[in-house]
């Protein structure tokens, strides 16, 4: 008897969770079907001035970074209440993103409007899998090329049709703890630091705390945010220009990777890195410097010693050593997002018009003062140094006016090429070995192969 | 029974009995075999992105498989991994479910408690190992005031990765010894206890041989169920891992070029390979069967 009525309560509690989970989804679609009637009838009233007709009242949306997730809402919701259509902005981490994407993209559910990443524009672009934009961009007056960042224009159009608006770009900088540098007894970054001055201050902090801080943490999986950025600052670049070569080999790159080596001696230990990541271990005090890019400040401004945290521009390289940063001496990684559609869309025009929205100079400004991101529009930035009270990012802003900026490096199938740097048989092993120089110099002549081998194999 | 006609109600009957198993046998056409058909043809083509475009290129992907020393390193790592885990995650069951058997106070809280791991996600199991081993903040360093670096030490760090996989399967084959203990019949153990027998022999003499076909069961399923580990390596060893090369499995291995590098055909080689070397295990392990296995 016992034994029925436990069977009994326990399923009864399996169904109950089943149903539960159904009535909690209708209960969720009820909702939006309100919210979608309330604002069909704002826009009710406001008809006539928008253009309204659309055909779907909801589109969904896919992005990777939760902290972004917030803003980019808001945004959207401003849209909704002209537009009547409800807009979803649903957070996938980096990794599942692209899964997801993929397998929707080879026959399955997509979602509607989703952002783009240099890594895989080129294909998605290739295979048609993205909405084709360019019609809509002629019709459309408020949308001119001109007014974006060029580099991120170009990444998001595939033989003279554009696939992609220009979401949002960023840069690098330093990002130190004061009071580690206090504790010590050494001076702060300044904008005028060369990386031999990093090194300096990072050996003294080592050194001064018998290694239970350390200077400066850098990981391999930090290339756009990290080594890249030396080896062009010492002349050489990780993808030429035409995305079919490196000069990473050359003498230039080798003397780029021979700085980050040296920085390496004095900075936290690959096997603690690889565990822990630079920054939860800026964040737990481990660390007094790390470089960093523009989309985690938010991460950083709500960390809990936030106040002791501050930004300066990345260091540059003094390569003819006359003691001031010259042009070409100091470059700053830039990439930026975009903001797409599936091509298979029910209502291309809607989506259209979100990713316009999202790209107006309305929406990217607003981008900025909420402290979303900075924007893909040239010169609506300056909002987002003032999102942040208390903390100054200027220097993100300055890396763009006075730095030298290059697109983050990409091919085809950038991964490809990306993933085997980080790894053993590319830059792990001098990562791992930092005192040896020539483990480095191999390295360097490894990572040549690895992408020319990459980009043959295209 | 003939093999005459059918009498109308056996018609009946058969009609039921199909109408029951198509809705399984459509699942398994669907979702089993026609994917394992699709993966040996995609694993002869270049595969193009999106999976349109494939070029039939024959055995090329094979070759370059099995020529890569990366697949037999991978291979060798899964081996490792079930080294560390089937046998110690049988015995400490084996262990866990005979003293479990006795009438012990709190045996239901202990019993539940034990097969816990089971019921969590493996990728919550795997981010909380991480942070217990991790070097500088995690509990086991210390709780030990080691300084150990258990997964990014690749000598060390397969161990730690068997350790978890160890964890998370005690509790199910727990479940499973307890039920083939309750098979054994009262009276062996009575009439050794008159014999005088202590406690261990009884165990050695009575326990293991009448509970070796589930001990055989366990192994068989966990030896399988280990070749093809992937989400423990995939959520503990970061990519940048020094360990990485020496840990990762040869299904994270699959993962890493048919996913991350969209290199399908390839990645869809590598899984036959392993299929190939499951079938071999399992042919020998059937083979074994006969000899050790005592079925009353």
């Amino acid at each position: 008897m016992k034994k029925k009525a436990l069977a009994l309560v326990l399923s009864t509690v399996i169904a109950a969770g089943m149903v539960g989970c159904g009535s909690s989804d209708s209960g969720n679609t009820g909702a939006a079907n309100e919210n979608v009637t309330d604002t069909a009838e704002n826009t009710d009233t406001a008809s006539g001035s928008s253009e309204g007709g659309y055909s779907t009242d909801q589109i969904t949306i896919n992005i990777w970074d939760a902290n972004q997730q917030e803003g980019i809402q808001q945004i959207a919701d401003d849209w909704t209440a002209t537009s009547g259509v409800k807009c979803s902005v649903e957070v996938i981490d980096w990794d599942n993103y692209w899964t997801l994407l993929e397998a929707g993209a080879s026959g399955g559910e997509m979602p509607d409007v989703f952002w783009m990443h240099s890594n895989t524009a080129q294909m998605y672009m290739e295979n048609d899998i993205l909405l084709d934009l360019t019609d809509y961009i002629a019709n459309d007056a408020s949308i001119d090329k001109a007014n974006y960042y060029e580099g991120v224009w170009d990444l998001y159009s595939s033989n003279g049709k554009q696939y992609a608006l220009p979401k949002d770009h960023d840069t690098i900088a330093l990002l130190y703890n004061k009071a580690i540098f206090d504790q010590y007894g050494v001076e702060y970054p300044t904008d005028n630091w060369t990386w031999e001055d990093m090194y300096e201050a990072a050996k003294k902090i080592t050194e001064g705390s018998n290694g239970e801080v350390y200077g400066m943490a850098m990981n391999t999986s930090n290339n756009q945010d990290g080594w890249y950025n030396l080896v062009y600052d010492y002349g050489a670049q990780v993808i030429t220009d035409d995305h079919k070569g490196t000069t990473i080999g050359s003498d230039e790159g080798k003397a780029g990777m021979e700085m980050c080596r040296k920085l390496l001696t004095v900075g936290a230990p690959q096997s603690v890195v690889a565990e822990t990541g630079t920054d939860s271990l800026f964040m737990s005090g481990k660390t007094a410097m790390i470089t960093q890019g523009s989309w985690m400040i938010n991460s950083f401004y709500k960390a809990e010693n936030h106040a002791d945290y501050a930004w300066s521009m990345l260091p540059y390289a003094d390569v003819n050593g006359n003691g001031s940063c010259d042009a070409g001496e100091r470059y700053s990684a830039y990439n930026g997002l975009g903001w797409a559609a599936n091509a298979n869309v029910a209502d291309p025009k809607a989506c259209y018009d979100l990713i316009a929205y999202f790209c107006s100079e309305e929406g990217q400004k607003k981008q900025a003062e909420l402290g979303v991101t900075m924007g893909g529009m040239k010169g609506v930035s300056e909002a987002f140094s003032g999102a942040f009270e208390g903390m100054d990012v200027s220097a993100f802003v300055r890396a763009e006016e006075e730095g030298d900026l290059f697109f983050r490096p990409y091919t085809r199938n950038t991964t490809v090429w990306e993933d085997a740097l980080q790894q053993a048989g590319g830059f792990l092993d001098a990562w791992q070995n930092p005192e040896d120089a020539a483990t480095m110099a191999t390295a360097c002549d490894n990572a040549q192969k690895i992408i020319e081998d990459a980009i043959a194999a295209e | 029974m003939s093999k005459g006609k059918m009498t109308p109600s056996q018609k009946r009957q058969a009609i039921w009995g199909w109408a029951f198993i198509t809705p399984t046998m459509l699942g398994l056409i669907i979702l089993n075999f026609y994917p394992a058909i699709n993966t040996v043809y995609q694993s002869l083509c270049k595969t193009g992105d999106f999976g349109k475009g494939n070029k039939f290129v024959g055995l090329a992907n094979y070759q370059a498989v099995i020529g890569n020393t990366e697949t037999w390193q991978s291979l060798w790592n899964t081996v490792k991994y079930a080294i560390v885990e089937v046998p110690l995650g049988i015995v400490i069951a084996l262990i866990l479910a005979v003293l479990l058997q006795n009438k012990l106070p709190g045996k239901g809280f202990f019993r539940t408690l034990f097969f816990l791991p089971m019921v969590c996600a493996p990728a919550a199991v795997a981010m909380v190992w991480k942070w217990l081993y991790n070097q500088q903040f995690g509990l086991l360093n210390n709780f030990f005031h080691t300084n150990a670096a258990w997964i990014s030490d690749p000598n060390i760090a397969w161990i730690s990765v068997g350790i978890i996989g160890v964890w998370s399967i005690i509790g199910y084959n727990m479940v499973l010894f307890i039920g083939g203990l309750q098979e054994i019949p009262k009276d062996y153990y009575e009439a050794a206890q008159i014999d005088g027998a202590s406690g261990l022999s009884q165990f050695f003499n009575i326990t293991v041989p009448l509970l070796s076909p589930t001990t055989f069961f366990i192994v068989q399923t966990r030896i399988i169920g280990a070749l093809t580990v992937f989400d423990l390596m995939f959520m503990v060893m970061d990519k940048t891992n020094l360990a990485l090369n020496k840990t990762q499995s040869i299904v994270y291995l699959f993962y890493t070029y048919a996913f991350t590098n969209s290199n399908r055909g390839y990645g869809a080689a590598i899984v036959v390979v392993l299929v190939v070397f499951i079938m071999i295990t399992t042919l020998f392990l059937q083979k074994l069967e006969k000899k050790i296995v005592f079925y009353n």
